[in-house]
């Protein structure tokens, strides 16, 4: 509440969304995240790349704090958000996240999955959650899978499911990690396709991915992370055609 | 005198002899009613155990789960749980590390002592707590498996802890556990038996009354076996068909 208080007017034209600071992260005397920052503006598609195990889940899910940042702030739509006394759940409601494993609610229908947030926290009618959710179905071409239990669906069928039930709650923010690894390889293309057309509507998107083609399309900002640190920023086009650090050149050589 | 016409003889006064003891001990002044009434006040008593015991340890495993797996909050909640925490850790060394007779006993001869009170609800009480702690066990590992991604899940639409137990974890949780929460019903059924020691007359005090008025054992005593025995049958039959009505509606 105090920070609600204290925050400046944020003005989402000019003010990052994601405002991050010197973010550090320790799992005991493993240092997963030695002290990263980075600003993400509204309608940025920014990728985070690089090497495994250098931190790019940590980073991810600090930003909505299913990790505890060890020090540094995390500044979401003008709150310090890795503040005191923040309503964390609040603020997750205007951050969608995708995970690898899909993790939808076995034992709810998609439709339920889909609505049992709008409902519970923003109070929604059954019939407004349930319209919504249907629009968004349609346009991920699974409205007949409405009544389906998600072990009924294909995993990539299940990784649509899990985008649409966070967009359910009209995030201004969606954070993907890995959403097709965990695919099979003729489903990747109809979960890419998904989030190709959120980018097009101008979605906010930190995605971390291996699927360099995709990023090479699709991101407005590349960042290439190793050992728990930002090494480089930048466009595609510099991303890909004149990286600056030896790290970047040979994680590229090696994966393109 | 024939071999066959001996036998005969044998087994006509085998059939006199067990009709004459079967009346004697079941019909003779109604005493199939200690029976009848014994094992109404047995499933009345394991019932309610139940009920009891799976409140009270989907309660402490919850406490258990929120301990161990909650993140961040004030100091003041913390300090709470661990106090609860320490209390559920007590009860459940307590009840798990004594006998159920001498927990039944004590319930009854001290905690009650100086009430004159209904036997088979101090029964219920003290078999409801005992199967709590067994309970809490099933369950605390009912929530420990199931995939710390539908937390993550939870959480990050915006779900508090609480909401993400009680719409995500505990259901899953609960469908999980069903199979041995069943188990622990059956159990209970048969650790019952012993409420005769505080002159609860259930199903074995019943047979055991018949004996001490009739001086024969072996009928009323077979009598309670079997009672048991068809009880456990039909229930672990239902458990088998719940289990599997469970399974095909995941599918
Ligand atoms: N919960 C955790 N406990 C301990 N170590 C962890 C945990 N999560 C991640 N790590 C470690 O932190 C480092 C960064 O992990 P991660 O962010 O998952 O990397 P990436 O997503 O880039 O592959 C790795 O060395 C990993 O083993
Ligand atoms: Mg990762």
């Amino acid at each position: 509440m105090k920070n609600n208080e204290t925050k400046k007017t944020f003005n989402p034209d000019t003010d990052p969304l994601i405002s991050v600071k010197d973010l550090k992260k320790s799992f005991k005397d493993l240092h997963a995240l030695n002290g990263v920052s980075l600003d993400i503006y509204k309608g940025d598609v920014v990728f985070i790349v690089g090497p495994s195990g250098s931190g790019k889940s940590t980073f991810l899910r600090c930003l909505n704090r299913l990790e505890e940042p060890t020090s540094g702030e995390v500044y979401f739509e003008g709150v310090e958000i890795t503040g005191r006394n923040v309503d964390i759940n609040r603020h997750r409601q205007k951050m969608g996240m995708v995970f690898q494993q899909f993790n939808l609610f076995p034992h709810m229908t998609v439709m339920k999955n889909m609505t049992q947030a709008p409902r519970k926290l923003q109070h929604k009618s059954k019939e407004e959650a349930e319209a919504e959710a249907r629009v968004l179905l349609d346009r991920v071409g699974l409205l007949d899978r409405a009544d389906a239990y998600p072990n009924q669906l294909s995993g990539g069928q299940k990784q649509r499911i899990a985008i649409v039930r966070a967009l359910c709650m009209k995030p201004d923010v969606m954070l993907f990690d890995e959403p097709t690894s965990a695919l099979d390889p003729e489903m990747v293309g109809e979960v890419l396709q998904v989030m190709r057309g959120l980018a097009e509507e101008k979605m906010t998107m930190v995605v971390v991915t291996h699927e360099m083609a995709f990023a090479r399309e699709v991101a407005s900002k590349i960042v290439f992370m190793a050992e728990g640190q930002i090494l480089e920023t930048g466009t595609p086009e510099e991303f890909f055609n004149h990286p600056k650090t030896e790290r970047l050149k040979s994680f590229l050589d090696r994966i393109l | 005198m024939n071999i066959l016409s001996l036998m005969g003889e044998d087994i006509v006064e085998f059939f006199t002899g067990f009709g004459n003891d079967f009346y004697l001990n079941f019909i003779k002044n109604a005493r199939w009613k200690y029976l009848v009434n014994g094992l109404g006040v047995t499933m009345k008593v394991t019932l309610f155990a139940v009920l009891i015991g799976i409140a009270l340890g989907f309660l402490v495993a919850i406490i258990r789960a929120t301990h161990d797996k909650a993140g961040m909050m004030s100091p003041l909640l913390k300090a709470v749980l661990n106090v609860l925490n320490f209390l559920c850790n007590v009860y459940l060394t307590v009840i798990r590390g004594t006998p159920v007779l001498v927990q039944l006993l004590i319930i009854y001869f001290v905690i009650f002592a100086s009430v004159r009170i209904d036997k088979s609800f101090v029964a219920i009480v003290a078999f409801g707590i005992n199967s709590g702690a067994y309970v809490a066990e099933i369950v605390r590992g009912g929530i420990m498996s199931i995939d710390q991604g539908q937390f993550e899940a939870g959480r990050s639409l915006g779900f508090s802890f609480a909401q993400t137990m009680w719409y995500i974890i505990i259901p899953q949780t609960f469908k999980n556990v069903l199979p041995a929460l069943g188990n622990e019903f059956i159990v209970l059924l048969k650790e019952t038996s012993v409420a005769g020691y505080i002159a609860l007359e259930d199903l074995t005090k019943g047979g055991d009354i018949i004996r001490s008025q009739t001086f024969s054992a072996l009928l009323p005593l077979l009598a309670v076996a079997a009672i048991y025995l068809t009880l456990v049958i039909i229930l672990s039959n239902l458990q088998k068909l719940l289990e599997r009505r469970l399974r095909s509606s995941e599918k």
